[in-house]
């Protein structure tokens, strides 16, 4: 084994107090020299093509506390040429990435080779290569392409290269593959960044999470004894891809920080996640929200209640409901985030009703915030030692699943929406509503006879289509 | 391949062909009289707490929340008596949150372009979030959390857009609501009852709007008449003329002699101060100059003049020459969410191909917050990365739109710096030189023609 020291790596983790070091809850801190610290367990932010979305750089830097972004590739390559993100001019050690995606110099950046959530490609990921979907289309993004996008990129922190299928569950067969072709990514991408072949000042400083499959313990064991031990000096953490995988990792293992790169649907769900030794999370359930117009509003612990209250109180709630049409409350009482600070219920209403970009941006300030507080509550529950009570307490208090979204959110991009032509329409036919109505005009009397619009004008309208 | 800079105008091409020569009829020769610098004003104060008096149409005092200074000239100096929420630089553009929102941006991001007033629209506005919630809410600044001014529009705008589904009687406006074809039939009084809900501190009368390329002149006689007629309904139903400024609206198309006598009409009726409207409706441009110039000439020279709906830099920076004060247009924030960035050299389309490894800011020393370098404070973003997210993330709209709205109160305050300082004809010039890269063969005709109505030479070196 080479002799590799940690410091080589910018990343250090410690947990707080004693904690066993699988399946349980525990505390930590992870540093990346000249980053903004994160104290786990917390959340990660999922960008899309470089922004948290809804929300401008300013806004994230001013009115939020994300101090972490989590990155997919894929939203910066594209099949036919040289990324332009390659092409940035850097300083010595500066992070192209960073540069390209203008985020701020302390927010710590994590780079996957996919974005999450990501859609199912139709192409099949290969021996060497897996499917991505860029803005141009389907494409194989090559071990070897990742690979150099590392060297070159320079992130705090990456996910190794995994043969994941997406959409539907595996066969056996296909089982296999996957954990060999992630064995083999895994070993080819340490020993190119790490290895003892590598000049030392050639040397990968980004933290390496390597990937643990959602499969049995069993089918991959080969693959977690080869983590444990001959790779185990060149991570310095693991990706998850599913909670279950948790129960599984090497005690040898038990040190690194978990990446849980999964899809909890609400607070219950994380609050497992927790439970089991997760330390970063990814939740996109936040932006789903905010695209719905729920605002989140649960806090950790559970706020006390009296014994006579027995209805469990809601996770979010619906600003497309009328019933907040002139309420001039904040989304929540005493709510410290810019959305409550400078607005009340009744314009969220009104913005969503109107769908102006702003109702989202807000939301997902405010729901983010929500978060914040949320992990929060969950790190000091665990340093007090009383997390599992105040899980159940939680359990007890609140409604087990997210409210259900009635209104209509932003529209939909091709990355958030499996392709193909036997999709389903999108969204709903807008115009043609007063195609009753254009009869009794044209019968109607009106002084006015010229029309004011051209064709393209008149066809938008769905008065007639051009001929 | 399209060019990769432009003058400033939208992907869409001009309607109307720039063919019609110059005629400058009588009433063009009165201002011909009047120096550049006359024409050429700088402020509006508009104040709640003193108010100023003035008679109305039938000889009662009217109260008016506004008080018009001239900053030309400094001899003119007078107590600084700000509007309702705050004193208006002139001349002034105003960015255009149509449903009280200004696509996407938080109004904090709205105050750091530095924008003081700001317009919401009536029609909009009424339909959602209604009338109740706005009274219950208890008006516009405290629907959307903006302290500063605001700027109604009457709603009667829409008859333009929506003129197939409307129908105009003395009466009023009668239209199918778009949201749910419900037959709707919009007064004056509806119209004044709103905006006073609304509360916004400048609002506007209802008038009969229709397009200035209609060809039938008697119709444009009678939109003309009635607005005027109108003009008097909104005054005897306007609520609070303490706190809200009523602004008559000029009509008359393109005919001068029809602009003459409603500016005569209007005038009397002294309200806080004088819109031009039924512009920018895809007219020529020497017409717009035509009744911008004559209409000016008319209106008195202590009451703010507001060209609705213009424009582009091009058309307000001479507008501004000819005597107007304020401007409204949606371009700007339009514009940025199809991905055009307004520069002093043109418009660019950032989702075009060759920005997508331009790494320079969207602007050279554009002070924004997207422009501003990181270690000045700012985002330090490039075109390349606004490449990257434009029509593709909201976010891309936002910030694109933060740098065009910032463009235009920039622009503003440059006019306004340049009028203080005595210096205008040259700001108009270096102005015109940066868009056309000195070719003064490519400058307008109809700019060169209006200028050269208000004794300014633009080819002049």
């Amino acid at each position: 084994m080479d002799s590799e020291t940690p410091e080589l790596r910018n990343m250090t983790f410690s947990v707080l107090g004693p904690a066993a070091p699988v399946l349980a809850p525990r505390a930590g801190t992870l540093a990346i020299a000249g980053r903004k610290t994160l104290s786990t367990p917390h959340y990660l932010p999922v960008t899309s093509r470089g922004v948290v979305p809804h929300i401008s750089h300013d806004n994230v830097r001013k009115e939020t506390s994300i101090n972490g972004l989590y990155v997919g590739l894929e939203d910066f390559i594209e099949k036919k040429h040289r990324s332009p993100v390659f092409k940035i001019p850097v300083e010595a050690n500066e992070s192209p990435l960073r540069k390209f995606m203008c985020a701020s110099n302390d927010l710590p950046l994590v780079l996957a080779p996919r974005r999450f959530p990501a859609i199912p490609c139709p192409p099949v990921n290969t021996q060497t290569s897996i499917a991505v979907s860029t803005s141009d289309g389907f494409h194989q993004l090559s071990a070897q392409q990742y690979i150099e996008a590392i060297q070159k990129l320079k992130p705090d922190l990456v996910i190794g290269l995994a043969d994941v299928v997406s959409g539907k569950p595996p066969g056996n067969k296909r089982r296999g593959k996957m954990v060999d072709r992630t064995h083999a990514y895994t070993r080819d991408a340490l020993e190119r960044l790490y290895g003892n072949t590598v000049a030392a000042d050639e040397k990968c400083m980004a933290a390496y999470f390597a990937p643990i499959l959602p499969l049995d313990n069993a089918q991959q064991s080969l693959y977690l004894d080869d983590l444990a031990d001959e790779f185990r000096d060149r991570l310095s953490g693991l990706a998850l891809y599913e909670s279950d995988c948790l129960s599984f990792i090497p005690e040898s293992l038990g040190d690194l920080p978990r990446l849980l790169i999964s899809d909890p649907r609400g607070p219950h769900a994380i609050l497992r996640e927790i439970s089991l030794g997760a330390d970063l999370l990814t939740i996109p359930f936040v932006g789903d929200s905010s695209d719905a117009g729920i605002a989140l509003d649960f806090t950790f612990p559970a706020p006390p209640r009296s014994a006579d209250e027995r209805e469990p109180l809601a996770l979010g709630i619906d600003m497309w409901s009328s019933e907040y049409a002139k309420d001039t409350s904040p989304l929540r009482e005493g709510c410290q985030c810019y959305a409550c600070r400078r607005h009340h219920r009744a314009y969220f209403n009104h913005l969503l009703a109107a769908k102006e970009m702003a109702a989202w941006a807000l939301l997902q300030m405010h729901n983010f915030h929500n978060m914040d507080l949320f992990f929060q509550g969950v790190r000091e529950s665990i340093q007090r030692g009383s997390f599992e009570q105040d899980v159940e307490a939680f359990n007890r208090t609140y409604v087990s699943t997210l409210p259900e979204s009635t209104g209509q959110g932003p529209r939909l991009r091709a990355y958030q929406h499996p392709s193909g032509s036997n999709q389903p329409s999108r969204a709903p036919r807008v115009y043609g509503r007063l195609d009753d109505a254009l009869q009794k005009f044209q019968d109607s009397q009106s002084s006015v006879v010229t029309p004011d619009t051209d064709a393209e004008g008149l066809e938008k309208h769905g008065f007639a289509e051009k001929a | 391949m399209q060019t990769k800079q432009t003058a400033y105008r939208d992907t869409v091409p001009d309607r109307i062909a720039n063919t019609a020569s110059v005629t400058i009829p009588s009433m063009q020769r009165q201002s011909l009289a009047r120096s550049l610098f006359k024409n050429t004003r700088v402020a509006l104060n508009i104040q709640s707490s003193k108010m100023t008096t003035t008679i109305g149409p039938n000889g009662q005092s009217k109260p008016s929340a506004l008080t018009f200074e001239r900053h030309a000239k400094c001899s003119l100096a007078r107590a600084h008596s700000p509007l309702p929420h705050g004193s208006v630089p002139l001349p002034i553009f105003m960015p255009v949150a149509t449903q009280a929102s200004l696509k996407g941006l938080t109004y904090d991001q709205l105050r750091d372009t530095g924008c003081m007033l700001c317009l919401n629209n009536t029609y909009h506005l009424g339909l959602k979030p209604g009338q109740e919630v706005l009274d219950s809410v208890g008006g516009a600044h405290k629907l959307q959390g903006w302290d500063r001014n605001l700027l109604t529009d009457s709603g009667g705008f829409q008859m333009v857009s929506l003129l197939k589904l409307a129908t105009v009687t003395e009466e009023g406006v009668r239209f199918l609501s778009p949201h749910d074809g419900e037959p709707m039939l919009l007064t004056p009084e509806h119209s004044i009852g709103l905006q006073n809900s609304i509360g916004s501190d400048i609002i506007m009368q209802l008038d009969d709007v229709i397009a200035t390329t209609s060809p039938d002149h008697a119709r444009i006689k009678e939109a003309m008449e009635r607005s005027v007629r109108w003009l008097d309904r909104c005054i005897d139903a306007h609520k609070y003329p303490e706190r809200q400024n009523l602004f008559c609206i000029i009509q008359g198309g393109l005919d001068l002699e029809l602009r003459k006598q409603c500016c005569e009409e209007m005038v009397v009726r002294d309200t806080p101060g004088i819109a031009i409207g039924g512009l920018s409706g895809g007219e020529d441009k020497q017409e717009f100059c035509k009744v911008v110039d004559t209409c000016t000439g008319l209106l008195p020279e202590n009451k703010p003049r507001y060209v609705m709906g213009v424009g582009y830099p091009e058309d307000i920076v001479v507008a501004v020459a000819l005597g107007a004060d304020m401007f409204d247009c949606v371009w700007p924030t339009r514009t940025a969410r199809f991905g055009q960035a307004i520069l002093t050299s043109g418009t660019i389309n950032l989702r075009h191909k060759s920005f997508e490894a331009d790494f320079s800011p969207i602007e050279e020393g554009c002070t924004c917050t997207c422009c501003l370098p990181a270690d000045k404070g700012g985002l330090g973003l490039t075109k390349a990365y606004m490449h990257h997210v434009t029509a593709k993330e909201t976010v891309g709209a936002h910030l694109l739109t933060m740098h065009n709205v910032h463009f235009m109160l920039t622009l503003m305050g440059r006019v306004r710096q340049a009028i203080l300082e005595d210096r205008y004809p040259a700001f108009i010039r270096e102005f015109f030189s940066k868009i056309y890269q000195g070719d003064k063969s490519k400058y307008p005709e109809w700019a060169v023609g209006a200028l050269k109505g208000v004794g300014m030479d633009l080819l002049e070196d």
